[in-house]
Order: structure tokens, then C-alpha cells, then sequence
């Protein structure tokens, strides 16, 4: 049988510039009515509790910004290393690390005030996500142990490390034996950046990730060695770039990006350690850094994309009783579109010419 | 204790203050010919069986009481964080006036929600937290377990109990005290070992453990706080007794199914709706069981002896009349050391916050 291949366009044109992400959202929309009139809900309601009610107040957008940022400051630091072609599935652990790591502190010291602590908090949250992934790069460098299967282990791991510190040493004592630890004291939590609502200072942390990763992948020698090895390792290993040095590099600074997030995560919306902190951010900023082509600006619109998607997705729930299974399918089949419509307008199908023998 | 008002939560509520009044601005204003909006939170999935399938049911049963002047919302399979927050503000944003929310995890942030909106009332699961629009409730599901228990230790040939078990939390514990109290009753020598998942929905884990503790020759288990059937369908499948809470799972276990302590809620949320309708309703702690017709057994197998049969109507009748409790001492705790004196019976606020295992549980308390 003769299958069609795909073959790079030489540029991509225009008009499919704009008609395929276009396309992709009609088609992904159209399958998704199908399946609303199948069950019964009112599509009407649906995308307007989707697209619209996100952005219908200064409160419900805020919520998007909220939402955005731990997964643009995972998502930089997983880009780093998989450009690098090394490949940290385990920024969820890493994640939870950060978040321990930040509560020691208001844990240990409830009593503590002063304008450091948060800022200690975060620090201590990096350095935390920073050390959960040195265990994978020390055992890749070591054995050459897969990181992808080492740094996935090690997230579930880090979840029973969590509920271990919750469930004994670090319970709260007046919580009657419910796993989580004291509500954090007031200079504990992050400050609020926009009055009124949730989104504090970690947007900021979140930008300036951003343009430091830019920099890094755009401007500085270390960032050209990782993408050298990543795109052809041996001429990286004929210029005498480590491979080593890459996989501690990649490894360390998504750890840290992941960690730092965890910790803005428990010092700000949370509050408190509990054994519900991530809604699975690590793995969701691994699509976030795939969508976004891996650049840090793309980055920036896909984590803002992703989050609405999350939002909308819940608000569906609530205002047009939609069942949590049917969201999933919009969502997926909405990323699953635009993933193929961005594939064609980088490449073209082309059918083998029949030959003769 | 937690209620203390402070620097800290006065600024976390005035924030949400603000953003409940920036929402509210777009709900329609309620008028008296509008519905009264019920809106449940649920951790896990409303399935076919389990936690939230119980809370759901009971609220459409009292939903076709009120036809059109209730409206019932469900948001399911909602993460106990931030995002929960979000969610309970926004269906109080959209209308609603009754929250259930089903899940400890919920507590924090429904708190607040009660607090910024004193006409909107909340009921919580299995918290500790009380104020005037806010209740939380728990079954006492000690009452069925210890009915169980007897049953347990009639058909166990290996004298070994097993429970796959959600979290270590006082409704769990003590449900697993009464288990062991009622089946030390027949045969005082049975132990019991537990597996806590960590989970209130883990079919993989749930099976992993069920063999697990199938392996270590426990021949009759209790499937604790498990919003799905897989220990019961794995416990036919290996051949030993099951049983669980909340909704029977019989279906899924026609030979080994040893019965189901089910949870009746509708009329706890009739009584609070009503309340909430009529402008009497009064937070307190909700502690519901056989004698509020919230907790009952049902599916009994047929495999219990007609004698031990005989002694377990005779001690339900007791518990539902309140003569009879399975927490009256003497107690002792697997520790060793004394847990509740001879004739003495716990009060309802020490059954709550049960914190220790009975002697006869050998697997230790996590953490």
C-alpha cells in the first residue's frame, strides 16, 4: 500500500497561515455540536460559557492570569531541556517538591514575620524543584537511566513524600487528623498584584522567567550549545560540547522553574500545604511548551491559551451543566485540531508517484 | 481556633469580597418566582455507584418534591484547591443559594463563600468548621460498619478482615473501630489489616490492594470511602466477602456481596432546604446515622448464619432507638492502653474526632 507523505513547505503561505487555525477551531467546534445535540446540552450555552464568560469580567479574567502562571513558568523551564532533546516528564514532582520546600518555612516558623519570608519561601521552593530533578540528571549522567522514566517515578514519589509530612510530621495539630498543615501567617503569602482579586506577584516572577528564557535560548552560548545537541548531538559532541553538562543544565532549570511555581502555588492561591496542590500543572505545562513551538514567547500565548481552555471548561460545568467527560473531549479535540492544522501549515501531503518496475 | 479572625484572612476575604460583588454584578437579581438554585461540588465523578452517586440521588429526590422551584447543578470530578474556589464562587456568582460541598478538601474555601454571602447557605462533608449559614455533616456509618463486623467475623474462616481504605481521617477511623468492635462481638480473637490508598477514586490502586490483602489471607473486606466498585469486583473475582458504603454494589459482586451500609441523605437536605426556604436554617454539626433513617444496611447475603442474623436485627434495633452504641467501653486501643472505661459511651464530639485505632488493627496509623 502506498501511504501519502508529509513534505516541508519551502515557505509557509499566508492565506494557511491564518485559514488553518481558523479551520481548526470551525471543524473542532462543528464535531462538538454534534455530540451537545447527541446529549441533550444547549450548545449555545456551552461556548458562551467557554469563550465569552472568561473574558466577561475584570474577576473571571484575572482568574485566566492566575491560572496562566504556574503553567508559563513550568512550561519555560521543560522547554529549556526539551529543545535540548532532553525530556523531563517529571515537573509535576518537581512541582510538589517546591511547594514543600516553601512550607517548611511558615511550617517550622508560624510565628515568623517579616517581609522575607515569602521571598525565602520561593527561593527555598526552586532550589527544592532544583534538587528532585538532580536525582534524575545524577542516575542519567550516572547509568545512563532514562530521564523521562526516572523524573515520571519520581512525581509519584514526591506525592507520598506529601502526604507523609501531611499525614504525620507536618499536620496541622487543631485539624482533627485532616492531611494538611497550618494555614500560612499573613507575611507568608505572596502579595496581591491586581487589588480584588487572586493574582499576586508570581505573574511577575512568571514574565521575567520568560524574558530570562529568551535570552538563554536566544542570546547566550550555553542556550546554543543545548540546541546544537539537541538538533545534531554529534556535531555538539565533535565541537566538544558536554552531553553531561546539558543534561545537569536542562534538568536543573526546568527543577528550579517547576519548584518555583509549586512554592507560588502554596503561598498564593492555597495558603496552605494540602495533598491537592497541583491540578496536574506539570504535566499540562508539557503540552503548554510543545504548543507554544518551544519558543518562550509562543510559550507565553499557549499558557494563556491553555489556561482559558481550563477556566471555560469549568465554567461550562457550572453554567451550562455540561459532564466533566464532554469538556475533556472539547478540549482535547480542540488541541488535537490545531496540533494537526499547525502541522500542515508547515508541511504539505504529497502522494507517492506510481513508477514502473 | 480557625475561626479567629485575623490580618491574614480579613485581607483574603476582603478580596474575595470584592470579586463575589464583581461577579454578583452580572447575576440576575433573584426575584421571589425564581428558583431556588441547589448546586453540588463533588471531588469524583457521579458514577453509577458511590460517595457522590449518594449525595446526587438524594438531592433529585428532594428536587422532584419541589418540581420547577428547584433547580439542581452538579459540577463533578472539581480538585480540592484553588480551582474548587473559583468554581463555588461562580455558581454563587451565577444564582445559587444552597451549596453542597462534598468534600473535606472544600473547606476553606466554602467557609469563606458563607462568610462574604450570609443569604447563602452551605452544607459541607465530613468538616469541622461551623457558622450560622454553614453546617458540615457525616454519617455515622459506625453504626452500619459495626452491624458488618459481626456478619464479617461469622463468615471469615482465616479470622483476618481487610479494608482498602481513602484517608486517615476521623469518619474513616472510626468506621474501621466499629467494623473490628462488632466482629470482635462473635469472635474476639479477628484482626484487621488496612491499605490506605490516599484516594477517593483509584480503580488500579483499589485492585492492586484488594489482591494485596486477598495474598496476606484476608478473606472478607471492606471497601472504605472507595467512590468506585473495584474492590467488591475484585473480591468476587478472587472469591472473598466485600462490602462498602454509600450505594450497594451488588451488581457487581452477585455471589460474594456481604450487603452495603447506605447512605440516605434526602432527608437531611429536605429538612435543611426547607429550613434554608423558610429563613430558620441554623448551621450546626450534622452527625446522621440509622435513627435519623440516613444510615442503613441493605443486600444482607444470604450466606449469614440465621443465628448470628438473629443477634444483629437484635443490636440494629438497639442502635436505632439509641440504646445501644458500638463506642461503650471497655475499649482499648491497639496501642495497649485503655481507650474508653467500662460503661462508658463516647459523646458524639470524641466519636467525631477519633484519632486512634481499637486493639485488633494491626496495621499502624499513617504518618
Amino acid at each position: 500500500m502506498r501511504l501519502p507523505k508529509l513534505v516541508r513547505r519551502e515557505r509557509a503561505s499566508l492565506p494557511v497561515l491564518i485559514a488553518a487555525p481558523v479551520l481548526a477551531l470551525a471543524i473542532a467546534a462543528l464535531g462538538n455540536l454534534v455530540l451537545y445535540a447527541a446529549i441533550g446540552v444547549n450548545p449555545v450555552a456551552v461556548f458562551h460559557a467557554m469563550l465569552i464568560e472568561p473574558f466577561a469580567s475584570y474577576f473571571s479574567m484575572s482568574e485566566i492570569l492566575l491560572k496562566a502562571g504556574p503553567l508559563l513558568l513550568s512550561a519555560q523551564g521543560l522547554a529549556i531541556g526539551f529543545r535540548a532533546k532532553i525530556f523531563n516528564i517529571g515537573a509535576e514532582g518537581q512541582f510538589v517538591l517546591g511547594a514543600i520546600c516553601a512550607s517548611a518555612i511558615p511550617v517550622y516558623m508560624p510565628q515568623a514575620s517579616g517581609p522575607w519570608i515569602w521571598p525565602a519561601m520561593l527561593l527555598l521552593g526552586a532550589l527544592g524543584g532544583s534538587a528532585w530533578a538532580a536525582i534524575t540528571a545524577f542516575w542519567r549522567v550516572r547509568l545512563n537511566a532514562n530521564e523521562i522514566l526516572v523524573s515520571l517515578m519520581l512525581s509519584f514519589v514526591s506525592l507520598q513524600l506529601l502526604i507523609y509530612l501531611l499525614l504525620g510530621p507536618w499536620k496541622d495539630p487543631m485539624a482533627l487528623n485532616f492531611p494538611h498543615s497550618v494555614r500560612f501567617q499573613f507575611d507568608a503569602l505572596l502579595p496581591i498584584l491586581l487589588p480584588g482579586t487572586r493574582v499576586n506577584v508570581s505573574l511577575l516572577l512568571a514574565l521575567l522567567v520568560t524574558v530570562a528564557a529568551w535570552f538563554f535560548v536566544q542570546r547566550s552560548f550555553a542556550g546554543y550549545q543545548l540546541e546544537v545537541g539537541g538538533l545534531a548531538p554529534n556535531a555538539a559532541r565533535y565541537a566538544g560540547y558536554s552531553q553531561n553538562g546539558a543534561i545537569w543544565l536542562s534538568l536543573l532549570i526546568g527543577g528550579f522553574a517547576a519548584g518555583l511555581a509549586g512554592a507560588a502555588e502554596v503561598a498564593g492561591p492555597v495558603g496552605q500545604l494540602q495533598r491537592s496542590i497541583s491540578t496536574g500543572y506539570g504535566y499540562a505545562a508539557i503540552i503548554v511548551a510543545y504548543l507554544g513551538g518551544l519558543h518562550p514567547i509562543g510559550i507565553v500565548f499557549s499558557a494563556f491559551l491553555l489556561s482559558t481552555l481550563y477556566i471555560g471548561g469549568d465554567n461550562a460545568m457550572v453554567s451550562a451543566g455540561l459532564p466533566i467527560a464532554a469538556v475533556n473531549v472539547f478540549q482535547g479535540s480542540l488541541l488535537l485540531a490545531y496540533l494537526i492544522a499547525a502541522t500542515f501549515v508547515r508541511r504539505r501531503l504529497v502522494w507517492p508517484q506510481r513508477t514502473r518496475a | 481556633m480557625t475561626n479567629t479572625p485575623n490580618r491574614r484572612n480579613f485581607i483574603a476575604g476582603a478580596s474575595v469580597a470584592t470579586m463575589v460583588a464583581a461577579l454578583g454584578a452580572q447575576a440576575r437579581a433573584a426575584t421571589a418566582d425564581d428558583p431556588l438554585i441547589v448546586t453540588l461540588i463533588i471531588p469524583s465523578p457521579v458514577a453509577d455507584v458511590g460517595w457522590g452517586l449518594a449525595l446526587f440521588e438524594a438531592l433529585e429526590t428532594v428536587n422532584a418534591d419541589y418540581g420547577e422551584a428547584m433547580q439542581l447543578s452538579v459540577v463533578e470530578n472539581i480538585y480540592e484547591g484553588p480551582d474548587a474556589d473559583r468554581i463555588m464562587n461562580k455558581a454563587v456568582a451565577d444564582g445559587t443559594k444552597f451549596l453542597v460541598a462534598g468534600s473535606f478538601g472544600y473547606q476553606n474555601g466554602a467557609m469563606q463563600i458563607a462568610r462574604r454571602n450570609p443569604d447563602v447557605t452551605v452544607l459541607h462533608a465530613s468538616g469541622f468548621m461551623v457558622a450560622p449559614n454553614f453546617s458540615p455533616f457525616a454519617a455515622q456509618y459506625s453504626q452500619g460498619t459495626y452491624l458488618m463486623g459481626m456478619a464479617a467475623a461469622a463468615l471469615s474462616k482465616t479470622g483476618k478482615l481487610g479494608s482498602v481504605s481513602a484517608f486517615a481521617i476521623p469518619e474513616l477511623i472510626t468506621s474501621l473501630n466499629a467494623f473490628v468492635l462488632g466482629a470482635q462481638r462473635i469472635n474476639p480473637d479477628i484482626e484487621l489489616s488496612i491499605v490506605w490508598l490516599n484516594s477517593w477514586f483509584d480503580p488500579a490502586k483499589a485492585q492492586e490492594a484488594t489482591a494485596a490483602l486477598v495474598a496476606q489471607d484476608c478473606d472478607v473486606l471492606f471497601s472504605n470511602a472507595q467512590d468506585t466498585p473495584s474492590v467488591v469486583a475484585k473480591a468476587e473475582e478472587l472469591g472473598v466477602y466485600s462490602f462498602n458504603l454509600n450505594s450497594s454494589m451488588k451488581d457487581y459482586a452477585p455471589n460474594t456481596y456481604l450487603g452495603c451500609v447506605l447512605t440516605d441523605w434526602s432527608p437531611f437536605f429536605r429538612a435543611s432546604i426547607e429550613a434554608h426556604l423558610a429563613g430558620s436554617f441554623e448551621g450546626q454539626s450534622a452527625f446522621l446515622g440509622v435513627g435519623d433513617a440516613v444510615v442503613r444496611v441493605v443486600d444482607w447475603s444470604a450466606d449469614i448464619p440465621a443465628d448470628i442474623m438473629a443477634q444483629i436485627m437484635e443490636v440494629e434495633a438497639g442502635i436505632a432507638d439509641g440504646s445501644f452504641s458500638p463506642f461503650t467501653g471497655p475499649i482499648m486501643k491497639a496501642d495497649g492502653s485503655e481507650g474508653v472505661a467500662a460503661g462508658v459511651t463516647m459523646t458524639d464530639a470524641e466519636v467525631i474526632g477519633m484519632d486512634w485505632h481499637v486493639q485488633g488493627v494491626t496495621t499502624p496509623l499513617p504518618g
